[in-house]
C-alpha cells in the first residue's frame, strides 16, 4: 500500500470514519490470517487470533505515531499475539504419525508423492521452534521483507537471515529422505 | 574449501540470496554429498514458496467488526459505571463536607432564623396583595384577550 493511502486510511481510522476501519481490516485480513494460520493450524483458534490483532490495532491506532510502516506495525501485533498464545502449547506432530499420513502408492506416483512430502512438511514446520515457526510462516508470504520481519521482530537483520537459515536447515534435516 | 564451509551457505544459496564463488562451485561439482544438500535446500525452498496460503473465512471482516463493536460497548459500560460511581462519590462527600461545616459553624441557627424571617415576609405580601387580586386577574384575562386577537388577526394576514 502506497504511504500516502496508508495515512489517509489512518487519518480517516483516527477521526471514526464509518467504514474506515472495516476498509484495513479488508485490506490486511488476508496476511493477518494466513500468517497465524501458518502458526498455529486450527483454523478457529487462527481466526479468534486474528481477531485479537485486529482488536487491538483499533485500540492502538490513536497511538500511533506512524514513524514505522503500517504492515511492519501490524506484523509486529501478529508476532506479538502469536508469542503470547505460545504458552498455551502447541500439540507435537510426529512426522511419522500413521493416522495422518497419506498411504504411499505401491506404483511411484508423482502427485501422491507431492502430496505427501506437503504433509510431511507441515509437519516438520510445527516440530520447529515457535521463532522459526513464525519466521518460515511470514518470509514465505508475498510481499513480507526481511527488513519488515526484523522491525516487527525487534531483531537486527542479519539475526533474522541466521535463524531463517537456520530454520531451513533444521527443515531440510527433519525431511531428509523426502527431499531426494 | 571444506563441506561444513559449503553446508553453511547452502540455505542462502538455494533462495537465491547467495552465489558460490568459485570454490565453493568447484567443491560442488565433486562433493557428492554437498550437491545433494544444495539440491535437497532448493527443493524445500520451493515446496516452502509453494505452500497454500490460507484465506480467512468470509465472514472474517463482519465477525471481526461486531467484536470491535462489542469490546467498545464493553469499554464504554465500564467508563460509564466509573464515572457514575466517581459522581456519586463526589456528591456524597460534598454533602458530608457541608453538613460537616455547617453543624460546626454554628450555621443552622442562622439558618433557621432567615427561614422564618422569609415565611413571615411572604406571609405580609400575600395578605397585602389578595384584596386586589381580582382586579390583577381581570387585567391578565383582558390582555390575554388582546393578545390572542390580535394573533389572529395578524395570522391571517400573513397567509
Amino acid at each position: 500500500m502506497e504511504p500516502d493511502r496508508e495515512r489517509e486510511l489512518i487519518e480517516r481510522c483516527r477521526r471514526g470514519e464509518v467504514g474506515a476501519f472495516e476498509e484495513l481490516v479488508d485490506r490486511y485480513k488476508s496476511l493477518v490470517f494466513a500468517m497465524i494460520m501458518r502458526t498455529i493450524p486450527d483454523r478457529s483458534q487462527a481466526e479468534d487470533l486474528a481477531q485479537d490483532v485486529f482488536l487491538r490495532i483499533h485500540r492502538g491506532l490513536p497511538y500511533f505515531r506512524g514513524e514505522a510502516r503500517l504492515s511492519t506495525w501490524i506484523y509486529r501485533i501478529v508476532v506479538n499475539v502469536c508469542t503470547q498464545d505460545r504458552g498455551r502449547g502447541t500439540a507435537q506432530v510426529s512426522l511419522d504419525d500413521t493416522n495422518a499420513r497419506v498411504s504411499t502408492p505401491v506404483v511411484a506416483d508423482r502427485h501422491a508423492h507431492d502430496l505427501e512430502v506437503r504433509d510431511r512438511l507441515e509437519k516438520a514446520i510445527a516440530q520447529l521452534p515457535a521463532q522459526y515457526r513464525l519466521l518460515i510462516a511470514a518470509h514465505y508470504l508475498r510481499g513480507v521483507q526481511y527488513e519488515d520481519l526484523a522491525e516487527a521482530m525487534n531483531l537486527p537483520l542479519g539475526t533474522v537471515k541466521t535463524q531463517l537459515h537456520r530454520a531451513k536447515k533444521q527443515l531440510r534435516m527433519l525431511l531428509e529422505t523426502d527431499l531426494r | 574449501m571444506t563441506c561444513e564451509d559449503v553446508l553453511n551457505a547452502v540455505e542462502p544459496i538455494a533462495a537465491g540470496e547467495r552465489q558460490p564463488d568459485a570454490g565453493m562451485a568447484a567443491h560442488l561439482s565433486t562433493c557428492v554429498s554437498c550437491a545433494s544438500a544444495l539440491d535437497a535446500a532448493r527443493r524445500l525452498d520451493a515446496l516452502l514458496r509453494q505452500r497454500l496460503v490460507p484465506t480467512p473465512p468470509p465472514q472474517f471482516t463482519t465477525r471481526t467488526m461486531a467484536r470491535i463493536r462489542r469490546a467498545r460497548w464493553h469499554n464504554e459500560q465500564v467508563i460509564d459505571w466509573a464515572f457514575n460511581a466517581g459522581l456519586a462519590l463526589i456528591a456524597l462527600a460534598t454533602a458530608a463536607g457541608i453538613w460537616i461545616i455547617v453543624s460546626r459553624s454554628g450555621f443552622t441557627l442562622v439558618g433557621n432564623d432567615a427561614l422564618q424571617l422569609l415565611g413571615a415576609g411572604m406571609r405580609t405580601f400575600v395578605q397585602r396583595v389578595s384584596p386586589s387580586l381580582p382586579v390583577y386577574a381581570l387585567a391578565t384575562v383582558l390582555l390575554v384577550t388582546a393578545l390572542g386577537i390580535w394573533w389572529w388577526a395578524e395570522r391571517d394576514a400573513t397567509l
